[in-house]
């Protein structure tokens, strides 16, 4: 762990707009995430957050704007280019293969050889020693994903994201389809990353999820930012208003006039 | 207990670990127990036997990849109880078969301030699910002892202070909690529990007048008296966060004005610390300590000073021969309890200073006074056993 969180960001983006024919996705959109630092991205649905990831894991790339990285602009063009970078993705599918085992899910594509052949051995004591850096309840890497629950099936899929050693961490609404149990491990994980001074963005509709293990909240609405929030300073409610927009409708803006009119008569 | 090295102590350590294999993932086949101990699956077979002829787990006929296995499951011949312990930010749930022999547990985090429903939901919905995954039934669980930081009205039942845990006013937790559960459930103030747990399990073994402190992101104090928690005439005894250091001071959550709390806990050392280190967290705080972070290393020295003078206090009224830190500070060890020892033997009386043994908590902070609701739900069980014995009944 670092000795001061003064320093620069390890993602930035400032300025950030993309646009699909006649619709504006993003726009002007300013983004940040601390080393060590766990930043929720919460908006209504079509407020652009799924834009917004795909922007940063290198799907899509921004029309205007510019993208910072460990201090120094870069121009995300490929997911394969986002990875090399250090930016990991755990999509919300997860996109695991059923049938094959932890380890090979693990190292599914970058698989380790040894003279010309797979070298399970070395591939099964790393994916150990990335569950157990995680603190991972799995009882075999030899069983098949399709018999694991479904925390333990997120702990896998963000096992994999580790092995590139990334820098930021970003999970696609990793708590939706989980119980309560496997949801507790998912944000015990969350904090985990946390401490070992990843920084990590977390899309989630839950707000209790939010405000447990995140440190600043950025609300998007309508492809625009709305707000950021540090959760020690907010409310659920402050954070709900600015994603639906309950703060600037045209009901709370003429009651706004009226009270600022009879302030000066 | 065999001699080291020998055959004997070899299978003995195969046992262990076995159980805590079981112990830590649930109910297993003997392949998978195989897998995550390194053991051969004919070991394996042949300690599950063991076992299973002592009566310390229980076998069920099973089927893993299509073929017929046997599934492994701690025995709880006495039924389960179990323990839902509330932290400012997080919420822990055990569920085990006596005061130490834990049979699984989980944390998770919880939003500051949360609501109180919130909070029951999820540690009741947590030890449905545990309970489940550990291959028993919700009726296995006899007795669950529950945790709150904050002063518990024994007359009334609800928390003592409106500001203290403000989500939580009002509330009937025990009725709550016991609704949910479906079964018995005892309410204690988290300190007093963590002061049990030590009292049974720990650093207070077999002291009659000891105090246990308690600094996490409040303080409070849980005392021992004759060799039991002492909760006062209405349960709010040792609320030692909230006695008034400074009459001038900033004003703290209960309402008063400089109280131990406003200068030694989370809020005041995060906000001390927060021009030059940012937003950290109580975890941050204490891991950058450990690591030799200057700054946060003088905060936290000069709470160890400001416990160790309301401590002093406590050390004047109750002449105990053991005060215990626990709590997420005490992690620190020798760096808060130095200046507590000091503070101590500056503001107490002599006598009464130069007796007492200041000393760190033996039991981990997170479990503390987990194992402490454990053996309240213990003690019940075992009344309930005997009184059934008494009127006859099996």
């Amino acid at each position: 762990m670092t000795t001061t969180t003064t320093a620069a960001p390890v993602l930035s983006m400032t300025g950030v707009s993309k646009r699909f024919g006649a619709v504006q996705a993003l726009k002007d959109i300013e983004f940040s995430v601390d080393a060590g630092e766990v930043v929720a991205l919460v908006g209504d649905n079509g407020a652009g957050k799924s834009t917004l990831v795909k922007t940063i894991a290198g799907v899509y790339t921004p029309d205007e704007g510019q993208v910072n990285f460990a201090g120094s602009p870069v121009s995300i063009g490929s997911p394969a280019e986002a990875q090399e970078l250090g930016i990991a993705t755990v999509f919300q599918d997860l996109a695991l293969c059923d049938n094959l085992d932890v380890v090979g899910n693990l190292f599914l594509g970058s698989e380790l050889l040894h003279k010309g052949a797979l070298d399970e051995v070395t591939m099964e004591k790393e994916s150990w020693r990335l569950l157990r850096e995680l603190s991972a309840k799995i009882p075999s890497v030899r069983i098949a994903v399709a018999s694991l629950s479904g925390g333990q099936r997120q702990t896998v899929a963000i096992a994999r994201s580790l092995l590139g050693k990334p820098k930021v961490v970003m999970l696609d609404e990793p708590t939706a389809a989980l119980g309560v149990a496997q949801t507790a491990e998912v944000l015990n994980l969350v904090e985990r990353l946390r401490e070992n001074g990843l920084g990590v963005i977390l899309i989630s509709h839950n707000m209790s999820d939010v405000m447990a293990v995140a440190d600043r909240v950025v609300v998007l609405r309508l492809g625009r930012n709305n707000g950021v929030f540090r959760v020690a300073e907010t409310t659920n409610q402050e954070i709900i208003a600015a994603i639906t927009g309950a703060t600037t409708n045209a009901v709370s803006a003429r009651a706004a006039r009226k009270a600022h009119q009879e302030d000066q008569p | 207990m065999p001699a080291p090295g020998s055959q004997a102590s070899l299978r003995e350590m195969n046992r262990l670990r076995v159980l805590d294999t079981v112990r830590e993932h649930g109910a297993l086949t003997q392949v998978e127990i195989a897998g995550v101990t390194g053991l051969s699956a004919a070991t394996v077979s042949n300690v599950v036997k063991e076992l299973d002829s002592a009566g310390a787990v229980i076998l069920s006929p099973s089927i893993r990849n299509g073929r017929r296995a046997v599934r492994v499951s701690l025995a709880a011949s006495t039924g389960l109880i179990g323990a839902v312990v509330f932290g400012d930010r997080d919420v822990r749930v055990v569920i085990g078969t006596g005061g130490k022999e834990i049979v699984a547990q989980k944390r998770m985090p919880l939003p500051a301030d949360h609501a109180a429903d919130e909070g029951i939901d999820r540690g009741a919905r947590l030890i449905h699910e545990l309970i489940a995954h550990s291959g028993h039934m919700p009726s296995d669980v006899r007795a669950v002892g529950v945790g709150l930081p904050a002063p518990i009205d024994t007359v009334t039942g609800l928390v003592g202070s409106n500001g203290i845990l403000p989500g939580w006013r009002g509330v009937d937790v025990r009725a709550v909690m016991q609704e949910a559960l479906g079964t018995q459930v005892l309410l204690d103030n988290t300190a007093n529990l963590a002061a049990l747990g030590e009292a049974k399990f720990g650093a207070l073994q077999g002291v009659s007048t000891g105090v246990f402190i308690k600094a996490s992101y409040g303080v409070g104090a849980g005392l021992i008296l004759g060799g039991e928690v002492f909760r006062g005439s209405a349960g709010t005894a040792g609320e030692i966060g909230h006695v008034t250091i400074d009459e001038n001071g900033p004003v703290c959550r209960c309402g008063n004005r400089g109280c131990l709390d406003t200068f030694v806990g989370a809020q005041a050392v995060l906000t001390a610390l927060r021009a030059t280190h940012g937003s950290l967290t109580l975890r941050d705080v204490i891991s950058r300590a450990l690591d030799g972070d200057a700054g946060c290393r003088r905060v936290l020295e000069d709470s160890g000073r400001h416990v160790g003078v309301a401590v002093a206090g406590v050390v004047n009224l109750l002449n105990p021969e053991v005060v215990v830190l626990g709590g997420q500070v005490s992690r620190l060890g020798e760096i808060v309890l130095q200046p507590m020892r000091e503070a101590i033997e500056r503001c107490a009386i002599p006598s009464a200073a130069a007796t007492v043994d200041v000393r760190v908590g033996v039991l981990d902070p997170d479990v503390a006074d987990a194992v402490g609701a454990l053996a309240l739900a213990d003690q019940v069980r075992e009344d309930a056993d005997r009184a059934a014995l008494l009127v006859g009944q099996p």
